[in-house]
């Protein structure tokens, strides 16, 4: 059994794994396919609570990968926002030494969560120039906030 | 309220996230379906070989001891029911509840079905150029349950010299 605790190299592992058997659109594939089928509970989240599904799911999530972050919920402003200070799968892979991670390892979350909340009616924006620092943010708008 | 704020330190939390594991699986089943069953082995004995370095050197250096540290240790932080025992040239592991089986099965996640490899690719893997070599005597399928044997080159599969 790999431990879930050892799961973030296996993922940066078959990243790269993929890419050597069809170059990066096998990586975007897998995204995709991870994002359709793994992602169900923030999906049925959002559907069910709108903007606050987002806290719901990502309050869960990254209190269990104990991650160094900030998050907002504004729902009068129609806002959720992630401040990551220090993201707990990118500083891991940043830790070890005797392992690269995959050259392009945080662009799974611009695409695996853009493709569920898109399609359910909000804007998705994520800021990576600083991932290689193990920080980043994300904004989660609703799409019909700033109309009159 | 429609306002609200959460702040954390990484050290505010145990890092645990258990459905990791069914991401893991959700990855050797598209592997599986995408590039065949040779293709998930390949990648996991690719992952245990460079991430598991270091714990390949220790078993080199140290013999099994190492591995029951390691294992050990994994099996604390996750939950599960185990029984190690080792002697200089042997170490069983017998998982009576596998942490990662059970979870992904209390949540309604899929299990890979190749997700044994998980286990015995990856113990092969770790064991290549060590005197060690590794086999996956009993696995359940359902829930995981299953008894990994390491054991010194020489010796053949029944345990003898």
């Amino acid at each position: 059994m790999i431990s879930c605790a050892e799961f973030i190299p296996a993922y940066s592992e078959l990243f790269k794994f993929l890419e050597s058997r069809g170059g990066r659109e096998a990586v975007e594939r897998f995204w995709e396919y991870l994002s359709d089928t793994f992602l169900g509970n923030l999906r049925s989240e959002v559907e069910q609570n709108g903007l606050r599904g987002c806290w719901n799911y990502w309050s869960h999530t990254l209190n269990e990968e104990a991650a160094d972050f900030t998050m907002e919920l504004d729902e009068e402003a129609g806002q959720f926002r992630i401040a990551m200070h220090r993201c707990p799968s990118m500083a891991r892979l940043l830790e070890l030494q005797h392992v690269e991670p995959y050259h392009d390892y945080c662009r799974h979350c611009e695409v695996l969560y853009r493709r569920v909340l898109e399609p359910l009616g909000f804007d998705y924006a994520i800021d990576l120039s600083t991932c290689g620092e193990a920080r980043c943010s994300l904004t989660v708008t609703r799409a019909d906030s700033g109309r009159p | 309220m429609t306002k609200q704020t959460m702040s954390r330190n990484a050290r505010d939390n145990e890092y645990l996230h258990r459905d990791f594991h069914g991401a893991l699986s959700a990855g050797i089943e598209y592997l599986h379906e995408q590039y065949g069953d040779d293709a998930v082995r390949e990648y996991l004995e690719q992952f245990a070989r460079s991430f598991y370095a270091p714990l390949t050197k220790a078993l080199e250096q140290r013999g099994l001891v190492a591995l029951e540290e390691y294992f050990r240790g994994v099996y604390d932080l996750e939950g599960g029911e185990v029984r190690f025992s080792l002697s200089e040239n042997e170490l069983r592991i017998e998982v009576s509840r596998c942490p990662a089986v059970t979870h992904m099965r209390s949540q309604g996640y899929p299990v890979a079905r190749l997700f044994r490899e998980t286990t015995d690719a990856v113990n092969r893997a770790i064991c290549v150029g060590t005197p060690f070599d590794a086999e996956l005597i009993e696995y359940d399928e359902l829930t995981g349950r299953g008894i990994q044997r390491f054991y010194r080159r020489e010796l053949n599969q029944s345990g003898t010299a």
